[in-house]
């Protein structure tokens, strides 16, 4: 049985991770209506999606401001403090995500009307798929507290870069062979690129939630390379964590 | 035979090089060279009672390490041990190994009141000398026998003490007039006034308001230029503040004898016991989350 001495701030710690919880979840659902707004060419689910951002903002707004006075306020060590510091993180990458659900359907309303082929619409589906299963595997991986989840995100990541390179091939594709315009093409264009960019946000979770969880971060591409450069010339930049 | 022939002494000096790192972390940074303590097995008895039991650590030169734990948990006993003030109590006793500079500092030829005079303390409360702010720092030198330049360890010694231009105007009068927080850096200068190389602090801030607080960290932070300083604190935020390393203190509870022993748990740079901690009792303790 364990004694709570700060029972109270440990609750006010919870609260934060729900919120982020319900954040994730309208991102979650945000991105198959844009999807459905898209495929359907449905601009008034486009709208609904464009109009209901003003919530999350709101909530990631709030999300912020209760970290902040919690660091203030509480002077957070160890786990509690690294649960802060990645809400804090994976809030502005939530919000993020939502916000290219809106792009997505933005563009629903620039290329309003053409006609997709059923191997657009199969791929739009699919992308849209995978962004919604890395957006609810990457918040499944912050509330259960699992580095084996969040580990598992940029290899699912793949998956999703694939499908955009293979949309990106078809469109230029369409368009050779007159069935896009080239403004047409250029719109969808971004809009894979929506959808990849929401796998990318998924990921940089992941590796907020194995901070939180291990206390070391993963070192992306470019730190191990800066790093290694600096090794090699001798050159410092020292690694400050183990300067002592 | 005082401290410094016993240093000179090869029959006494244990060599550095077999200083083992015991607890997790303790190979963080340190030079050998520089290390002031080395206490391995360290178990500290009042009578049959072990009140700490098997520490082992490396303080290093120059640096401020704090020692952190809940109440029992032996870090003040720890800190004693660190200039013998156990001595004082007849029924304590040391077991296991404390070198000080590679000599052992509970060999029965080292002469305790050397031990102190090199390894200074400050108290938890303020205790000035009924007497003059003068005599209070001069304190020190006189006993110790000297008698010219006392002017000169005086003012250097408030001024290290960040006292100096507070009492310059007055160090004839009584000490007991200072605040609480002057008569706590009256309590630090006079340590310094006896050259010490260690400063053992035993909740030095505990009885000062935050102001005098905060004034007497930025004095440690000072001192570590010259003086390696131990601090004892309940106060994990100021450990967090002022130290380069700290020490987590539990206890045991034995269920037969509800004897409570404290232990050292973990020992690593500030920054990463009160960012990622190793052992999961320190993190429930820094977190409030006891087991």
């Amino acid at each position: 049985m364990q004694n709570e001495l700060r029972g109270n701030f440990h609750e006010d710690l919870d609260a934060v991770r729900d919120t982020i919880v319900t954040l994730a979840a309208h991102v979650t659902e945000a991105i198959p209506r844009a999807t459905d707004a898209l495929i359907n060419n449905d601009l008034e689910m486009a709208q609904d999606v464009i109009a209901h951002d003003d919530e999350l903002d709101l909530l990631s707004l709030q999300i912020e401001e209760r970290c902040y006075a919690l660091i203030a306020l509480q002077q957070p060590m160890a786990i509690d403090m690294r649960s802060i510091v990645t809400a804090m993180k994976i809030n502005g990458e939530y919000e993020r995500s939502g916000d290219l659900a809106v792009n997505i359907c933005k563009g629903v309303r620039r290329i309003y009307g053409i006609a997709l082929s059923p191997t657009l619409r199969g791929l739009i589906t699919s992308m849209g798929d995978e962004a919604v299963r890395l957006t609810r595997v990457s918040v499944d991986a912050y509330a259960e507290g699992s580095s084996g989840l969040a580990a598992a995100l940029p290899d699912m990541d793949d998956r999703l870069d694939d499908l955009q390179v293979d949309f990106i091939q078809e469109i230029f594709a369409a368009h050779a062979r007159g069935e896009l315009k080239l403004e047409e093409t250029v719109q969808l264009a971004l809009i894979a690129r929506f959808y990849e960019r929401i796998g990318d946000h998924a990921v940089n979770i992941g590796e907020r939630v194995m901070y939180m969880v291990t206390g070391e971060s993963p070192e992306s591409a470019g730190a191990a390379r800066a790093r290694a450069a600096a090794h090699e010339t001798e050159d410092v930049a020292p690694d400050v964590s183990e300067a002592e | 035979m005082n401290a410094e022939e016993i240093a000179t002494d090869d029959s006494v000096v244990t060599d550095m090089a077999d200083a083992v790192p015991a607890t997790t972390g303790q190979d963080r940074g340190f030079v050998a060279e520089d290390i002031v303590f080395d206490a391995s097995d360290l178990s500290v008895y009042y009578g049959d009672f072990r009140a700490v039991r098997d520490v082992n650590m490396l303080i290093q030169r120059k640096e401020i390490t704090a020692l952190i734990g809940p109440s029992g948990c032996g870090k003040s006993t720890v800190l004693r041990s660190f200039n013998r003030m156990n001595d004082l109590i007849p029924t304590a006793r040391v077991e296991g190994n404390l070198l000080y500079r590679g000599v052992d500092l509970y060999d029965p030829r080292v002469d305790p009141v050397e031990v102190r005079r090199r390894i200074g303390m400050v108290f938890q409360k303020p205790n000035p000398f009924p007497k003059s702010i003068y005599d209070n720092v001069a304190y020190g030198p006189r006993v110790a026998g000297r008698k010219k330049g006392l002017d000169d360890v005086v003012e250097s010694s408030l001024k290290k003490a960040a006292l100096w231009d507070e009492v310059k105007d007055r160090l004839q009068e009584s000490a007991i007039g200072m605040s609480g927080g002057q008569q706590q850096r009256l309590s630090i200068a006079r340590a310094i006034a006896s050259d010490p190389e260690v400063l053992l602090m035993d909740e030095p801030c505990s009885a000062l308001d935050p102001i005098a607080t905060a004034r007497i960290e930025e004095l440690m932070a000072e001192l570590k230029d010259e003086y390696t300083i131990l601090i004892v604190t309940h106060n994990m935020q100021q450990a967090a503040r002022v130290s380069d390393r700290t020490a987590f203190f539990s206890v045991e509870v034995d269920e037969t004898s509800d004897r409570r022993t404290g232990l050292l748990v973990e020992y690593t740079t500030t920054e990463k016991l009160f960012s990622n901690p190793d052992d999961e009792r320190t993190e429930n303790y820094i977190t409030g989350r006891f087991g």
